[in-house]
């Protein structure tokens, strides 16, 4: 065990490098093998692929054996981590010293339940891990063996692949800054530029530092070839996501076009329940306030000339926006789980990124921040009054950490 | 633009500012063009987002929301949150493209019966010409 000097992070950062030689995940798993074994943590949550399926599951494990069917970036993203976190925490802090490995769309969900109240991070070390994708949920169970293998191809070369979702190949978050100032997450893997020899081991707060330490790690590794190499991807995928997110405005939006995008909508609300920021014990849109009587339905008909059933769905949308939109971490989940194939995190996404803008908001990647709804500031959007007496002062630029 | 188009505009007004302005407007008989549906509120604050997105997509061709001046709220905090939840929502009609210009929010206090007047006849006469909403016919919601 390193002396107590040591565990300050030194400036700049630097990481603990773990060779790679049979891969990068054997090398990762290989990690948490030896922090089960020394008890550096008492159990570790991760994927695990699930007996008899293609599935995968997220299991929080002690037993080191089990970790044979782990993969701390497996191809699809079955259940969103945020949401198991929160699952477990929900009711009050674990007692038990444990890790979870998250993609970067899972450990931004976890920070948002954290701010929501939703999930409690004392004594859980947060692993968040470079991600390239995610296959679509629908096409993996489809053709698992083609899949896997584009996954890896995706994760040879690290900059967007067709064969991943939509807001995956346009997701410029696909890892997360690793200041001790603003943290998301305890430690970070970075992978990126360095897949092919070794993983990198980053810690950000003192818990990370803590269980490198306890591994006997040394955080000795410059960061810079890492650091360069996810400048260049984050390029490719930011300029990506402006250009798709520009041409997907103007098919998607407009009244008419807006609710065509759900025509296809049977309302069953799955992309409401897998959302990892819609914790709500019971959704609104499910509540019986939004249902009317069936005079109401018919004067409506009769307004209209007709009336679509199952009813509400744009309300349902809308509203669930209006409820979450700020908060969104464009993780995919409700797209992954709609059996209409509605393109609803695209939606989303576009959504979530220019309202997070105009209040100069990211979700997830600070825990110290507050909600942007649960805050306000006395003089500040003037400019959405009517009359304007002021000038605009909340500026459009984005807060950019990487 | 439609010569015989009567808008019909919902308006929220919080009781202790932009209502009792609407009531001084009224009792110095200025003259208000009669598209407005007035719902009376406690606070802007109390306007949530499935009040003015049910009132939308069930026909409204305008929704205004009116209470105190900042820092004038009678709870004080109330119309802060109020203005940010409505920036929040006119942001989401403005990156959907969904008429964002229906959608008004306005500072009202209770001595200004003149400013009512105003606010509610321009935001009438915005809407006259931007015509009816897309969603008054839409069988697909
Ligand atoms: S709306 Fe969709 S993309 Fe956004 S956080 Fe929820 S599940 Fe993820
Ligand atoms: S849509 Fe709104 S009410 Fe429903 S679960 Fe999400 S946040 Fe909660
Ligand atoms: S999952 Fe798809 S079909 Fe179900 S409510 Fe959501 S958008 Fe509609
Ligand atoms: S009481 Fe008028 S805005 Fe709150």
């Amino acid at each position: 065990m390193t002396a107590t000097e040591n565990i300050k992070i030194e400036k700049p950062p630097k990481g603990a490098s773990i060779p790679a030689k049979e891969g990068i995940k054997k090398a990762i798993l290989g990690v948490f093998k030896k922090a089960l074994e020394t008890e550096a943590l008492d159990a570790i949550m991760i994927p695990v692929k699930v007996p008899e399926t293609e599935s995968y599951a997220w299991v929080l494990l002690k037993d080191t054996t089990l970790l044979e069917n782990a993969d701390p970036l497996p191809p699809v993203m079955t259940i969103q981590g945020g949401k198991v976190l929160s699952d477990l925490t929900k009711h009050g802090k674990i007692n038990k010293n444990i890790a979870a490995v998250l993609r970067p769309c899972e450990t931004r969900a976890a920070v948002e339940l954290f701010k929501l109240k939703q999930l409690h991070f004392e004594n859980i070390t947060l692993i968040s891990i470079d991600c390239p994708g995610a296959i679509p949920l629908s096409e993996y169970l489809a053709e698992p063996e083609k899949s896997k293998k584009s996954f890896d191809n995706v994760l040879d070369k690290w900059d967007g692949d067709d064969a991943v979702r939509k807001v995956c190949q346009i997701c410029y978050r696909f890892s997360l800054p690793t200041l001790t100032n603003a943290p998301a997450s305890d430690l970070h893997i970075g992978l990126s530029g360095n897949t092919k020899d070794d993983v990198l081991l980053i810690p950000v707060t003192p818990k990370g530092e803590k269980i490198l330490e306890r591994l006997d790690l040394k955080a000795d590794s410059s960061l810079q070839k890492w650091e360069t190499k996810i400048k260049e991807i984050k390029k490719i995928k930011s300029q990506r996501r402006k250009k798709f997110n520009h041409d997907f405005k103007a098919n998607i939006s407009g009244p008419e076009k807006f609710t065509a995008v759900f025509d296809g909508c049977i309302n069953c609300h799955n992309c409401q329940s897998v959302c990892p920021i819609c914790y709500c014990q019971q959704c609104y849109f499910d509540s019986a306030t939004t249902k009317l009587s069936s005079e109401d339905y018919f004067r409506r008909a009769k307004e209209r000339g007709a009336l679509r059933f199952p009813l509400d769905t744009i309300l349902f949308h809308l509203g669930r926006m209006s409820h979450m939109a700020l908060s969104c971490v464009s993780c995919g989940a409700c797209e992954d789980a709609c059996p209409m194939s509605i393109s609803v995190s695209q939606v989303f996404s576009l959504v979530g990124e220019q309202t997070q803008q105009a209040f100069n908001y990211t979700p997830g990647i600070n825990r110290e921040e507050s909600l942007a709804l649960q805050d306000y500031l006395e003089d500040e959007f003037c400019e959405v009054e009517t009359p304007s007496e002021c000038e605009p002062t909340n500026s459009n630029e984005v807060k950019e950490n990487v | 633009m439609d010569k015989d188009f009567k808008p019909n505009i919902v308006g929220f007004l919080c009781n202790w500012c932009s209502y009792a302005g609407a009531d001084l407007a009224g009792s110095n008989k200025l003259e208000i063009k009669p598209f407005l549906s007035v719902v009376k509120v406690m606070c802007s604050s109390r306007v949530n987002s499935n009040l003015v997105l049910t009132s939308f997509l069930w026909g409204a061709d305008g929704v205004l929301i009116a209470g105190c001046h900042p820092g004038d709220c009678h709870y004080e905090k109330g119309n802060y949150y109020a203005r940010r939840r409505f920036a929040l929502l006119k942001k989401i009609m403005e990156s959907l493209n969904l008429e964002p210009q229906r959608l008004q929010l306005s500072w009202v206090s209770a001595s200004e019966g003149k400013r009512y007047a105003e606010v509610v006849n321009k935001f009438a006469e915005d809407i006259t010409k931007i015509g009816p909403s897309p969603f008054r016919k839409n069988q697909n919601l």
